[in-house]
């Protein structure tokens, strides 16, 4: 067997040379992981869940008798000159072990140590001495006895969190690795359903079943419309910004209470930070200014109100029509509203800090136009369309980085408010295909149901 | 016309021809390609693999997705250094060749032949699935 | 027939590694040269450069420089601050003598930079980074652009001869160049917008299959059918063209 070479040589452009040093390389990076990850966990396990299992499950029963009660004291370090006393409450009992009478301190959880002495007494007081109890002993050590048994769950799983995390990442990274060795770029990517699972970084994208690269479309038609077949889902920049202003108010002006406070504390003691105050007053000013912008939009979103958009049947074919109904809340005039059908390419590429996403709009045909729409809190706008799929249009598209989307746009001109647009993404299938709906539809309004079956 | 990177040096070459006239084929289509290998005296072919594939290109991350994938290892069934082979297999529904503006789907056929010492060498055969005419930009933004 | 015109822009042919490296001028950069440069600052030293300048690129071919030459690598890019787990792990995992390179050195904060400088100092091992500003370590090249540089890159795409006059102008470039202040990402994506502008007319109305349909010829206008290569350690996801 020859070794994979380790220096290459060059040729123009080209270099010969293999990447199973590569592959070697990261297979060591990964396997470090998940030692460390299992070195990790069973340091935790033999220190924290061990003790507490052999307690619930080798320890055996016996009957006590309390001599007499204490604290335990531990006593640690506290940088940089001082210390950290706990208390643990514990108690000496007579109880029978191995047949043979024994004299013990009992030992408890860790988790019972506290800084309060008060209260480590408190719990000391539960306890009658003279009185009887249950313990339970190590058959290995006698001397060992607790008197109370049970699991700290939340102390096993922060105990593993850590250590599992690393075997995860370790292991998946390790097992990937492997299945590539030595495997060209076309056998990795053909063997990549069960990859998919130990490539935490990749992006699975989600295709309709037969049609490799076209998206699923079942959050698409999972709502009932109201007289079409079903209502489109809205993927508005708008609601976006909302939350994003209501975020950002939310979160600045809570850091802006807390500097507050702490200033108002400092002169009700007397005491002026000015630096505090100098930095207070430009906060204020952006704090207000968040709450203003979230204010404004929110009133933008309710006075305008929601747009709707029904569809007759989905997802749509090339060469075919479809009934929409466009719904149009809110109060007020608007201008003009308009709905057009669009196909958008998206790109992104990643390199260094920079993310790059670019997107671009290849084909956009208006569907109809409406002016002077006028809307009322009670009597929302409504109007239907024809929407055509142009024939020998491309089907919708999705991979990890780059997308081919089609989508109906809706933009409206508010008499007294900025324009707005609201999109609803569809999905188009390829030519000569027969939609076939994902999940069963739901009964709506008289339409008898029916279903189409996808021809492969 | 191979795009050779080195004219100075012998490059192996792989000649391949499809069974459809300007390689224009249709969804559920049977595709068949036969190959010829040149070039390669000397060297030892320690495997090959056929590969149909899809993949993307334009101004984002390049993704790829095979649709039709074989590794031939069996020296009786290997083609010596100028012999020829072939392969076939349908082709699915989607994605359809497209050419988009800053998206391209794009369909092709590979043959990567194996040599001793981990050296492969790639030949890359480009078809189109469907008949989606170019798209044209109408407005872009980043 | 769609006529497939491929944009030598495109990211297969632009991304970090896949074009050689350059300096300002637009000359070949001597990598042997920064590489013994390099082991005179005792192996940690950084590509400094404004956004676009190419130290991507360049800290891809050092990296495969360092590894012909038999030493050992281990690469980090990073995205942001939380990406300072992969660097300590990079840093953590090597020894005396390896070089770890680290893409976007900036995107660490000063402590966590601090950290993992004295960590890599404890294991002996190199660093390469690349950096927008002066990180306080030693400056192994400053990157520049210039139109030069730019047209250099141009160049050396695949298929210039046959799109270049045509599809492409000189304007172009120093336009492209102007436009995006000398950030060469940004210009060669331009570069791919005006390309895809022209060609679109290329695509109207032309029939450039092979003849006899045997698909073993490409036409050399700019349209390629099939490309062949060897692949070779380190290549991108497509390491043809």
């Amino acid at each position: 067997m020859r070794l994979p070479r380790f220096f290459s040589k060059k040729r123009g452009h080209r270099r010969t040379g293999s990447r199973e040093w590569g592959v070697f390389g990261d297979g060591l990076f990964h396997g470090t992981l998940l030692l460390a990850g299992l070195f990790f966990g069973a340091l935790l396990v033999s220190g924290v869940a061990a003790p507490e299992w052999r307690i619930n499950h080798a320890f055996l029963e016996s009957r006590c008798t309390i001599l007499a009660k204490g604290l335990a004291r531990t006593t640690v370090a506290d940088p940089p000159a001082a210390v950290i006393t706990t208390w643990r409450p514990c108690l000496r009992v007579r109880y029978v072990a191995n047949g043979s009478v024994h004299e013990s301190w009992s030992d408890g959880p860790s988790t019972e140590n506290t800084p309060d002495r008060e209260a480590a007494l408190r719990r000391l007081a539960a306890w009658t001495l003279g009185s009887e109890a249950t313990c339970w002993y190590d058959p290995a050590a006698p001397q060992t006895v607790v008197l109370q048994r049970g699991y700290n769950w939340w102390l096993w799983l922060l105990s593993l969190l850590l250590p599992g995390a690393l075997v995860l990442v370790g292991g998946s990274g390790l097992v990937r690795g492997l299945r590539s060795w030595g495997k060209s770029e076309e056998h990795r990517a053909a063997s990549a359903g069960f990859s998919e699972l130990l490539d935490p970084l990749a992006q699975p994208t989600l295709a309709a079943p037969g049609y490799p690269a076209v998206p699923v479309w079942d959050d698409l038609v999972n709502s009932p419309g109201t007289i079409l077949r079903y209502r489109l889902p809205i993927e508005s920049p708008e609601n976006w910004t909302l939350v994003g202003f209501g975020l950002f108010a939310l979160l600045w002006n809570a850091v802006l209470v807390v500097l507050a406070v702490g200033a108002g504390l400092d002169l009700l003691g007397g005491r002026i930070d000015w630096w505090l105050f100098a930095l207070l007053v430009p906060f204020l000013g952006v704090g207000i200014g968040g709450v203003i912008m979230f204010i404004r939009s929110l009133v933008f979103a309710t006075a305008v109100g929601p747009t709707q958009l029904e569809i007759a049947d989905h997802p749509l074919l090339p060469g075919r029509q479809y009934d929409v109904l466009l719904a149009q809340g809110g109060t007020g005039t608007i201008r003009s509203l308009a709905l057009s059908l669009e196909l958008e390419e998206q790109a992104t590429f990643r390199q260094g800090t920079d993310t790059r996403t670019e997107q671009a709009v290849v084909w956009k045909q208006s569907v109809a136009v409406f002016h002077e729409v006028n809307a009322a809190p009670h009597s929302r706008f409504e109007a239907r369309a024809v929407v055509e799929i142009p024939p020998g249009a491309m089907h919708s598209f999705t991979s990890s980085h780059n997308a081919v989307r089609w989508r109906l746009v809706v933009r409206g001109t508010p008499d007294r408010w900025p324009e707005f647009s609201r999109i609803f993404p569809v999905v188009v299938f390829p030519p000569d295909a027969e939609a076939k709906e994902a999940s069963p539809r739901p009964a709506g309004n008289g339409e008898a149901s029916r279903s189409r079956e996808v021809s492969r | 016309m191979t795009k050779a990177m080195d004219s100075g040096s012998a490059m192996p070459r792989v000649d391949m021809q499809f069974d459809r006239p300007h390689r224009q084929h249709e969804p559920h289509d049977q595709i068949s390609v036969r190959y010829r290998i040149e070039g390669c005296e000397g060297e030892h072919i320690r495997a090959i693999e056929h590969s149909v594939l899809w993949y993307t290109e334009g101004k984002g991350e390049e993704d790829l997705g095979v649709h039709f994938f074989q590794r031939l290892t069996d020296r009786a069934l290997l083609p010596s250094a100028t012999a020829t082979g072939a392969f076939t297999t349908p082709l699915p529904q989607s994605p359809l060749s497209y050419e988009g503006v800053i998206v391209k789907v794009r369909w092709c056929v590979r043959v990567r032949l194996f040599f001793e010492g981990s050296r492969d060498f790639v030949s890359e055969h480009v078809f189109t699935l469907g008949r989606i005419p170019p798209a044209q930009l109408v407005s872009s933004r980043t | 027939m769609a006529v497939l015109v491929t944009n030598p822009f495109a990211t297969r042919f632009t991304r970090p590694g896949r074009i050689e490296p350059l300096d300002v001028t637009g000359s070949p950069v001597d990598v042997d040269a920064l590489l013994d440069r390099l082991r005179g600052l005792l192996g940690t030293a950084a590509i400094v450069g404004p956004h676009g300048s190419g130290k991507s690129t360049l800290l891809t071919h050092l990296a495969a420089a360092l590894e012909r030459r038999g030493e050992r690598v281990r690469r980090a890019r990073l995205h942001s601050w939380w990406d300072v787990p992969k660097a300590w792990t990079a840093i953590r995992d090597s020894t005396a003598g390896d070089t770890v390179c680290i893409d976007s050195w900036e995107c660490l904060g000063v402590t966590a930079r601090s950290v993992l400088r004295l960590a890599a100092r404890v294991s002996g091992c190199g660093l390469l980074v690349t950096s927008h500003r002066g990180t306080g370590m030693p400056e192994l090249i400053r990157c520049g652009t210039s139109a030069s540089l730019l047209r250099s890159i141009v160049r050396s795409l695949p298929g210039h001869a046959c799109w270049h006059g045509q599809l492409i102008h000189e304007t172009d470039i120093e336009a492209a160049f102007a436009l995006h202040c000398g950030n060469l990402r940004e210009s060669l994506y331009e570069l791919y917008d005006r390309f895809e502008a022209c060609a679109s007319s290329i695509r109207a109305g032309v029939d450039a299959g092979p003849d006899g349909g045997d698909g073993s010829d490409g036409v050399c206008d700019g349209i390629q059918q099939f490309v062949d290569g060897f692949s070779y350690a380190g290549a991108p996801e497509r390491n043809l063209g």
